[in-house]
């Protein structure tokens, strides 16, 4: 691990919210995390595979499980929220995509694609007339080794996405939905 | 479905069948605000509490034709319909219903509804808003109320279109009344007040949602495991709450304890579920409940807790609470289980139907020596704390004088409605409640205001009952306007105001822990007899211990609105106490 890793206090929950697709939910769920004083490191929102169910996925470092757990079930609470799951790291297959603005100005030192592909997984995906946009998908640890190597190149802007999970069981989305009438989305 | 059965309720407008629809009598199309008043109707609502404007007004407009179907009661302030609206809820069991504009209208609801959330009150509000397309443009009287209402409310919803109606107002009861009640607010934009609904109108009564199941039936499991720990306890205490009252509990309870001999205390909102006389209630928790159930906290080995949430007023500091016990915790509520207190046996579910299904699986029982225990405690504290204060010779009149009167010459029969704060301590001591559901207070929130405008929502909730309200003169001024209400409405609510000139509750602590250092808390009171005469409700003072018996036999008589001002010690203290943060065990007799 790199020692520009964020510092975490405590453990990484992952709590994923199914729910249904309702204006102002994104709101009410997340004014559950400010009361308590908790800090969202992530938060993604996205359709699911079924017509009318959505998915939250949020990030939050806490060091107290039972407070996580107490979390979990007042957000349950709410009104047209599905389901709500808590799950640790190694609980869930999860992935991030990270994208760098790198400048590539005369006199910078020039980029090595082949050791950015072969050996970091990363993909130039725009190049611009002095700076290239190079995108990596990965965990926090491999983006932000990648992070790292890429520093004495210059950043020029730096953006990850939330992080995207799933658990790692053979349960599928309508095992975990009371109704079973979901449609598919397409 | 309903699970309270109401004593001698008046009939309902209710349709016999659960799938009621109602149909307009023409097939004209209605607009907005008269589905609104049709879904109220089709939903059995008698009531509403309201205080027109501008962005309502369309609402008012239809409301005007149907006021042979729907009684609508004018308040002075919305924070008084909130609160009427809760306290027509608590007594007859209904949802309570209130009716505001935009803006100012809403923000004045504001903390009604709070409080409605924390003490689980069933409450709809609906709420006008400004036309669809002025929202976010800062329009005139346009709040964010969706916004402001989110965290205390049990759901709220924007209508932009009349077409919507029928479903929010059917989802919006059934959330407001199902599982642990709540308020809902109905936010109605103008335009689906005007606008056409473009369908005729059909109202279907909403039982279930997907994402929303209240288990209200206890798992088989959590019931063999709490009736086991229950057979095998040895000094078993059984605490009960608010659920009691909210699921119509107190015969089966009753009947549980008596089955298996077990010492039975109230929290404050539980209180009159049991008969103060029966020889198992041993007192109220918290703190200033009585000194025998808060020591005895923890020296049992079991706890029975039942509709309620082991609030930090009952618990006194949580990591010294009964630790020593195991916990039975029942309650409709999943995530209120381990939320303070870490429960062995959680019992999910509605508090009559597990006890009716714990009955059968309880075995007799009695313990003698135990419940001898909690009596040494009453002993003591009647020694040194209730005879004193009942049979003192002060030169003001105490408190606890005026309580204990009204109690003996109600025979514990009337419904108590009190605001918060000393005198609310008081009612709870020495009122003797005998028969359930007669105590009304805020609880949670200990919203002051609260009980002028309750007390008349009761009154409107169950006109057969006779309703004392018993106010400080701190919270009177708070929401005095009320008087308007009820002088309007003409209902006999009766009103005893104890006087002594200070914010009591707020003197006490800074008298006990901050070194008597009274910042602020003395009140310069008006002339209350003349502010209500002004108003058109009669009354007198009190001001002698002599006078005192004739006063309250006047109030209780009187078959208008009355209010008694008794004038009390100015500087009186409410033990027992259990100080902020001690443990339970630690409670203060002087």
């Amino acid at each position: 691990m790199s020692n520009t890793l964020p510092t975490a206090e405590g453990t990484t929950y992952t709590i994923c919210v199914f729910t249904e697709n309702t204006i102002g939910l994104l709101n009410k769920i997340t004014i559950l995390f400010s009361r308590r004083r908790i800090n969202i490191e992530s938060l993604t929102v996205s359709e699911t595979e079924r017509k009318g169910v959505s998915r939250f996925t949020i990030v939050i470092h806490h060091k107290s499980r039972e407070e996580v757990e107490k979390l979990v079930r007042q957000i349950r609470k709410i009104i047209e929220v599905l389901a709500v799951f808590g799950y640790l790291n190694d609980e869930i297959a999860y992935n991030e995509i990270a994208m760098f603005k790198i400048s590539t100005l005369s006199g910078a030192k020039p980029l090595d694609v082949e050791v950015i592909n072969k050996i970091y997984k990363a993909w130039v995906v725009y190049w611009g007339l002095d700076y290239v946009v190079i995108e990596k998908t990965g965990t926090l640890e491999e983006i932000f080794d990648f992070f790292n190597y890429i520093k004495p190149y210059g950043i020029l802007e730096f953006v990850r996405s939330g992080r995207v999970a799933v658990s790692k069981s053979s349960k599928s989305l309508v095992d975990y939905l009371p109704e079973t009438e979901w449609e598919y989305y397409i | 479905m309903e699970l309270k059965e109401q004593l001698g309720s008046t009939t309902s407008l209710h349709s016999d069948s659960q799938n009621h629809t109602v149909a307009t009598a023409e097939p004209a199309l209605i607009n907005g605000s008269h589905a609104v008043i049709q879904s109220l109707i089709a939903e059995g609502v008698d009531t509403i509490f309201g205080y027109p404007g501008g962005a309502i007004m369309p609402v008012y407009d239809a409301l005007y034709d149907y006021t042979d179907q729907v009684n609508h009661i004018l308040v002075r302030h919305e924070q008084g319909a909130g609160h009427a609206a809760e306290g027509y809820a608590r007594l007859s069991g209904k949802v309570g219903v209130c009716l505001v504009t935009s803006g100012p209208g809403a923000t004045n609801l504001v903390t009604a509804i709070a409080d409605a959330i924390i003490d689980s009150t069933p409450m709809v509000c609906v709420i006008g808003q400004v036309a669809k397309h002025l929202l976010g443009t800062d329009a005139f009287q346009e709040t964010d109320v969706m916004g402001v209402t989110m965290p205390i409310t049990k759901w709220n919803y924007q209508v932009t279109s009349a077409d919507e109606i029928p479903e929010v107002m059917a989802k919006a009861f059934y959330i407001a009344r199902s599982g642990r009640p709540g308020p809902v607010l109905i936010d109605i934009t103008k335009n689906a007040q005007m606008e056409l609904m473009s369908k005729p109108f059909s109202y279907k009564r909403c039982e279930t949602l997907i994402s929303y199941r209240p288990r209200v039936v206890p798992k088989q499991e959590q019931l063999e495991k709490a009736a086991e720990l229950i057979n095998a306890a040895k000094k078993p205490f059984l605490l009960f709450g608010h659920g009691i009252q909210i699921s119509g509990a107190e015969k089966v309870l009753e009947a549980f304890v008596e089955k298996t001999g077990i010492p039975c205390a109230s929290t404050l909102l539980g209180l009159s579920s049991v008969a103060v006389d029966h020889p198992l209630y041993m007192g109220w928790l918290g703190m200033h409940g009585n000194y025998g159930t808060n020591v005895l906290t923890n020296q049992c080995d079991l706890i029975i807790g039942i509709g309620l949430r082991f609030d930090d007023r009952v618990t006194g500091d949580a990591s010294r609470y009964a630790k020593q016990a195991k916990i039975i915790h029942v309650d409709i509520d999943p995530s209120e289980i381990d939320k303070i207190v870490k429960a062995d046996a959680p019992v999910i579910g509605d508090a009559r139907l597990v006890l009716e299904k714990l009955l059968p699986m309880v075995n007799e029982g009695s313990f003698p020596e135990w419940i001898a225990e909690f009596e040494k405690y009453a002993k003591l504290e009647d020694e040194q704390i209730t005879q004193p204060e009942l049979s003192a010779t002060t030169e003001k009149i105490k408190m606890a004088e005026v309580i204990r009167g009204l109690s003996n010459k109600t025979n514990g029969q009337a419904v108590i409605v009190a605001d918060v704060g000393q005198h609310q301590m008081m009612t709870a001591r020495y009122y003797q409640f005998k028969r359930p559901n007669s105590f009304i207070t805020s609880g949670g929130l200990g919203t002051m205001g609260y009980a002028l405008p309750a007390a008349f929502g009761a009154k409107v909730g169950d006109p057969s009952r006779d309703v004392y309200t018993i106010i400080g003169d701190g919270c009177f001024q708070m929401t005095i306007q009320e008087l308007g209400t009820i002088a309007q409405s003409k209902l006999p609510v009766k009103i005893i105001i104890l006087n002594n000139n200070f914010l009591g509750m707020v003197r006490q602590w800074q008298q006990l822990f901050h070194q008597k250092r009274y910042s602020f808390v003395e009140l310069e009171n008006p002339d209350f007899i003349t502010i209500a005469r002004g108003f058109g409700i009669d009354g007198h003072r009190c001001t002698s211990r002599e006078e005192l018996s004739d006063s309250l036999d006047q109030l209780i008589a009187s078959d208008k609105p009355y209010l008694l001002e008794v004038v009390v010690e100015k500087e009186e203290n409410v033990f027992p106490m259990v100080p902020a943060g001690a443990c339970v065990s630690d409670i203060r007799l002087k």
